[in-house]
């Protein structure tokens, strides 16, 4: 049995086929204890219907939503593959969230049945279980620690296995393309987000336009490591996978990501800017540890890649000499496992032209990408060679973009969202009267159709002189350094644009090792004048590149300060995704953006308090923290060097 | 260059190379001990000595050399044995110092056993092998090269592989690398110490043995034997005092660059380049990478 | 009503069993200083087992009597019901009393992996033609050791620097590191010399966790000495408390905390 692509589909019948057509390929390959482990189409549907049977067992019905907390497993998948034969929808959450946003996302959709991946996600359950009085039953994937937990509603996924193996099989064919497969939440920085509902119709035609775009094969490879619960990572993996046959690889765990790339050297990935920031800080190390004719060459291509994004309107990575080719681009691409790479697409933030053209000149074929959660994962993509460095591309064939009266880029096309999960006005508003579906952002379109992101209302401000500033942009090229990790940028409303840096503690304990400077952990790093100095040097060459452009000039950084602690996820400084919460920060940090504003040479930060009241353990952090001063470059002395 | 002068310097090469192979052979008696032992076997040379002249010495008894030469072996075994049961031993947990003395010590009490047991005076050792050039190699590329290097070559060739193979990919040599970095760790796992010293220490004779019958037969067999430990210092320096492929690519290095040095710079000086040649190259080593060309890097804390 | 109830807790895997380490009256002199005084204290198979007191107390040297470093002048061990005499590192090894060290021993120049391998030493049987040709034994003890090891890397979470050099880690991993490579050896008892010293309050967090948990999975019988006195309340089932080398305290870690003499030798006394 084989699906034309045009065909209306659910993703249940997809799998159907391919276990069918192809049920000895591979779909989903885990490396687990040092070696890859794979998973056939045939063996998911098979114990994916041995599941959906348990499930149905134990209650389970069409229209009913599990809820899964599981990073990227083959258990998540198969788990996603019983629901949706028996007509459940699947809500994926964020595994790395806190028990109170869990339990706030399961009872926004009514979950009767959470798969969690392990005890750490099970705990997590169970503590949000008294709110959540619809949950029947919580599956567990990983049995370790799981001996002393006597609960009945609990079970194992390989219970479920063995009692469903029995059973007759489920009927797909209840499923219709017009149920609900995908229950999303926006992962918006915002403090709430909404639970955006997909039919299976509009699943599989946004995976079948990914594939398309890309055009995928079932010899295809991509990497699974970006949390599940964003939709982009889960189109591209567990959509475009049943649309196109690819595999899905599943890395050992977080740590090692980048030694599991080489060896499974994917042939499509997503990544997100934080996530180049992180390979190419690894990148800069190795080179500087390396040093001699590769460090040099790689100093030139970076230099050569500022030069070309520099040049903003269209950009082309120059095609490296043989040489450069040879010592350093192959070898490279063989390092990270990015040889058989096609196509590297980039979401979920604003990525650096820098980055863009460095990946580009090293051969990586890097892309942007843009869409939003109630539109999909792919609305428009940058092309294979010449590139706007400031633009998103062009919008993917099947859908159409344009900008409304209000200056916000609606879309039109398949696969979007049918509307919020409960939540009937928002739902509503989602369209313009005409139909046209909006993304809350807002943008232009030029004559040669490339997309303009100006960025969502809280990322754009003014300083107190009326002049418009992009923190976002200003941030994305402090982020090149290697010896940045993050940068918040500050301004509005403001005479100037100051900065809390956060540093990367690898690399700069290596550069201070290197310098034999000594140190006892991050906050005495961030602490040292020398530091201050290195941070200074690297702000002081971002302020001569925003001010040879007349615009950005006045965006320069003038004041910063580095943070004592890491911004982190735990603390709610950053999202899921690793974007920034800028609220957050600004209220955790107020009293140090007042002191980089009001010229005070250092300032006290107050000591966080964690949930219970008490302090946290602040004790290591210096009393005081310095203020640093970054070299502007003056509008006068540009035009004299110019 | 014309021919001739093309085939003299392949001779000249091979000549080095085969020589080299011999100073692996010693150089890798040394490895071995300060890998286990973390100490510079001064005895080494000694033992080299003390290996061949017993070998001459059953020879000279009426032993079949077939049957010499087990029976030297299990001799060296003993010296092992004995050396980890007396010496190693009661200074365990000793600072590395004081095991260098020892060694020192170890090294006048097998010269004067050897002395004492054979005599003074230099004997020859023949093992059937004229040290005159293949003919057969000869007519076929012009080159001549010694019958008893080529012997001496193969076999040195063959026990440094063996020991490189023993060393890297067994179990012995597993227990060899873990001891060398932590007793205490290698015997809370069940690593029997004193049979890996043992087993280093006897395998270290019996390596002498050899290296010492080689040179022995080109040389004869005499006191002077002890001083071709000195020759596998420049080794070791090249090679890295840890790393037995290290100690067999700067063997090769030294008898090469030292034949070579010999016949085409040698003339500048008036000759006798090759007895310090070695040295200078070792020197540069220290200069510019103490670490030898496989030794361990000295590693930056993360 | 939800189906599932509040957490019950179900008993251990492994409970807690009879003597398997029975140590008696034992004194220890190095020439004139008495390091341990009569001594004597069980400890019972698959329970943790915490040796505390103040600095000098003896509780290293308690573990290395155990360890077999030290033999002590007078007193008696028995190991499952069996005397012990003529104690040594190897023989303890082989008796299935793996250990960790203060000073962390690895073999600093080997990878994590092939230290782990390493502490199945004593599991080989294959002997050096064996190995050297690839015999179907040699092979067959080689994958099991490399499973072995591969569990082990998995259950401490070490799998990122499974082919980083020892030497280049940090120190709270090289802990880690060395805590796998004792259970390579699948020992019985397991003894731990200051698992968490130095490290910050994650470290020490995530160690407690694996303790637990090697205990919990494996049933290993645990024996360790500490100077955090938070964390091995938390994680021991009974604790004997040393002080000048004398036993001034034994019992559970809530027994210890109310019995006036370790209050007045240890817990009263400010650090």
């Amino acid at each position: 049995m084989t699906l034309k692509s045009t065909e209306r589909a659910t993703l249940a019948g997809l799998l159907s086929a391919r276990a069918s057509g192809s049920g000895d390929a591979v779909a989903i390959r885990l490396k687990r204890r040092g070696i890859w482990l794979s998973l056939k189409w045939s063996e998911m549907q098979t114990e994916a219907g041995a599941v959906a049977a348990a499930m149905t067992a134990r209650g389970l019905q069409a229209g009913d939503h599990v809820a899964l907390l599981s990073e990227n497993r083959p258990r998540l998948f198969t788990a996603i593959a019983a629901a949706h034969a028996i007509g459940a929808v699947a809500v994926p959450l964020y595994s790395d969230a806190p028990a109170g946003e869990v339990g706030r996302q399961i009872k926004a959709v009514g979950a009767t049945m959470v798969f969690a991946e392990n005890q750490e996600q099970v705990d997590k359950v169970i503590k949000v279980l008294p709110d959540c009085p619809t949950v029947k039953t919580v599956v567990f994937d990983d049995d370790r620690g799981m001996r002393h937990y006597g609960q009945s509603g609990l079970a194992s996924f390989e219970t479920l296995v063995e009692q469903g193996r029995g059973a007759a099989s489920t009927a797909s064919a209840a499923v219709t393309p017009d149920m609900p497969a995908f229950v999303f939440f926006t992962s918006g920085t915002g403090d709430l987000s909404s639970p955006v509902v997909f039919t299976h119709a509009a699943a599989v035609a946004q995976a079948r336009r990914g594939v398309s775009v890309l055009g995928l094969t079932d010899e295809d490879r991509t990497i699974a490591y970006l949390p599940p619960g964003w939709i982009c990572q889960m189109m591209m993996t567990y959509g475009q996978a049943l649309a196109s046959g690819m595999s899905i690889w599943c890395p050992e765990s977080s740590d090692t990501l980048l030694e599991d790339m080489r060896e499974v050297a994917p042939t499509s990935m997503l990544v997100t800017p934080r996530v180049l920031d992180a390979i190419m800080s690894q990148v800069s190390t190795r080179m500087e540890d390396t040093g001699g004719l590769t460090l040099k060459l790689f100093n030139a291509v970076r230099a050569a890649a500022e030069k070309a994004a520099g040049a903003g309107s269209s950009a082309v990575a120059p095609p490296p000499g043989f040489f450069a080719d040879y010592m350093l681009n192959r070898p490279l691409r063989d390092a990270l496992g990015l040889s058989h790479l096609r196509a590297m697409l980039c979401a979920g933030d604003l990525l650096d032209p820098g980055m863009l053209m460095l990946f580009r000149n090293l051969g990586i074929n890097l892309k942007q990408l843009y869409g939003t959660t109630e539109t999909g994962y792919l609305l428009a993509m940058q092309g294979d060679t010449a590139v706007r460095t400031d633009s998103a591309g062009r919008a993917v064939s099947g859908v159409e973009l344009k900008v409304d009266q209000a200056g916000e880029i609606v879309a039109r096309g398949e696969g979007f969202a049918s509307g919020y999960l409960g939540d009937d006005a928002a739902t509503a508003a989602l369209r313009t009267d005409d139909g046209w579906m909006r993304t809350g952002d807002q943008g232009t379109i030029g004559a040669d159709g490339s997309v303009q992101i100006v960025g969502r209302g809280d990322s754009i401000g003014h300083l107190a002189d009326g002049t418009r500033i992009e923190p976002r942009m200003i941030e994305s090229r402090v982020r090149t350094s290697p010896y940045i990790r993050e940068a918040v940028a500050f301004g509005d409303g403001r005479d100037s644009v100051c900065a809390l840096i956060d540093i990367n503690t690898l690399s700069v304990g290596r550069w201070a090792d290197d310098n034999e400077i000594p140190y006892s952990g991050h906050a005495d790093l961030a602490s040292q004048s020398k530091v201050y100095e290195l941070v200074a040097g690297r702000i002081a060459e971002v302020n001569r590149a925003l001010a040879a452009d007349p615009a950005t000039a006045p965006q320069q950084i003038s004041r910063f300060v580095l943070l004592p602690q890491e911004l982190s996820t735990e603390d709610e400084m950053l999202s899921r995704l690793g974007k920034l919460r800028r609220s957050a920060i600004a209220k955790r940090y107020a009293s140090v953006i007042e002191a980089l504003f009001n010229g005070a040479p250092d300032v006290a930060l107050e000591r966080a308090i964690d949930e219970s009241g008490l302090h946290t353990h602040d004790d290591e952090h210096p009393a005081r923290l310095r203020i640093g001063d970054a070299p502007v470059v003056s509008s006068g002395q540009t035009r004299s060097a110019a | 260059m014309d021919t001739y002068e093309i085939l003299f310097f392949v001779e000249v090469l091979v000549g080095g190379l085969l020589a080299g192979v011999m100073y692996s052979l010693v150089a890798l008696g040394f490895v071995l001990i300060y890998k286990a032992s973390s100490v510079f076997n001064f005895a080494q040379g000694a033992m080299v000595f003390f290996a061949v002249l017993s070998f001459v010495g059953f020879m000279e008894l009426g032993l079949h050399f077939w049957i010499a030469l087990p029976v030297t072996i299990g001799l060296m075994i003993l010296v092992g044995v004995a050396t980890e049961r007396f010496v190693l031993r009661p200074l365990v947990n000793q600072s590395d110092d004081t095991l260098l003395m020892a060694t020192i010590g170890l090294a006048f009490v097998l010269e004067g056993a050897a002395q004492l047991a054979w005599g003074v005076e230099v004997r020859r050792l023949d093992l059937g092998i004229p040290d005159v050039p293949l003919t057969w190699l000869a007519d076929l590329t012009g080159i001549f090269v010694s019958a008893l290097d080529i012997t001496a070559g193969v076999v040195a060739g063959v026990l440094v592989a063996g020991l490189a193979i023993l060393f890297s990919k067994t179990k012995a040599g597993l227990g060899l690398r873990a001891v060398a970095d932590s007793h205490a760790a290698a015997q809370s796992i069940g690593i029997p110490l004193k049979n890996v010293w043992m087993m280093v220490w006897a395998t270290a004779g019996i390596v002498a043995l050899v290296a010492g019958m080689l040179w022995g037969a080109r040389s004869g067999v005499q006191f002077a034997l002890i001083w071709i430990a000195l020759k596998a210092l420049p080794v070791m320096i090249i090679g890295g005092f840890t790393s037995v492929p290290g100690v067999i690519v700067a063997g090769l290095i030294v008898g090469a660059s030292e034949k070579l040095a010999e016949v085409y710079i040698g003339p500048y000086f008036g000759g006798g380049i090759e007895g310090w040649s070695p040295y200078v190259l070792a020197v540069i080593f220290l200069i510019f990478r103490p670490e030898g060309l496989f030794g361990e890097r000295h590693i930056r804390r993360v | 009503m939800n189906v599932i109830a509040e957490t019950q807790f179900t008993d251990r895997a492994y409970p807690i069993g009879g003597p398997i380490l029975e140590l008696d009256s034992i004194s220890l002199r190095f020439g004139g200083v008495h390091a341990l005084t009569n001594i004597s204290f069980n400890v019972l198979k698959h329970e943790v087992r915490a040796i505390i007191g103040p600095n000098g107390a003896g509780k290293s040297s308690m573990l290395n009597v155990i360890g077999g470093l030290y033999t002590p002048q007078e007193g008696s061990i028995h190991f499952d019901g069996k005397p012990l005499s003529s104690m040594n590192p190897g023989k303890a090894a082989n008796l299935g009393i793996g250990r960790t060290f203060q000073n962390i021993a690895l073999f600093k120049r080997m990878t994590v992996l092939e230290n782990i391998m390493a502490g199945r030493t004593l599991f080989n049987k294959a002997n050096f033609l064996e190995v050297a040709l690839q015999m179907p034994r040699a092979r067959r003890e080689e994958i099991e050791d490399r499973e072995k090891a591969e569990e082990i890397i998995e259950t401490l979470e070490i799998q990122h620097i499974r082919k980083t050099q020892v030497s280049r880690l940090p120190y709270g991993l090289q802990k880690r590191v060395e805590l796998g490579r004792a259970l390579a050896a699948e020992p019985q008892i397991l003894l731990l010399d200051e698992p968490m010293a130095g490290m910050n309050v994650e470290e020490k967090q995530d160690m407690s966790r694996f303790i637990l948990d090697v205990n919990d999975h494996y049933g290993t019988t645990i024996v360790l000495i500490e100077h955090d006195m938070g964390v091995v309340m938390d994680i021991s089932d009974r604790v004997v408390v040393l002080d000048y080398g004398k036993k001034i305290g034994d019992g559970t870690p809530a027994e210890v905390r109310a019995n006036q003499d370790v209050i007045d030798a240890y817990l009263g006394v400010a650090h």
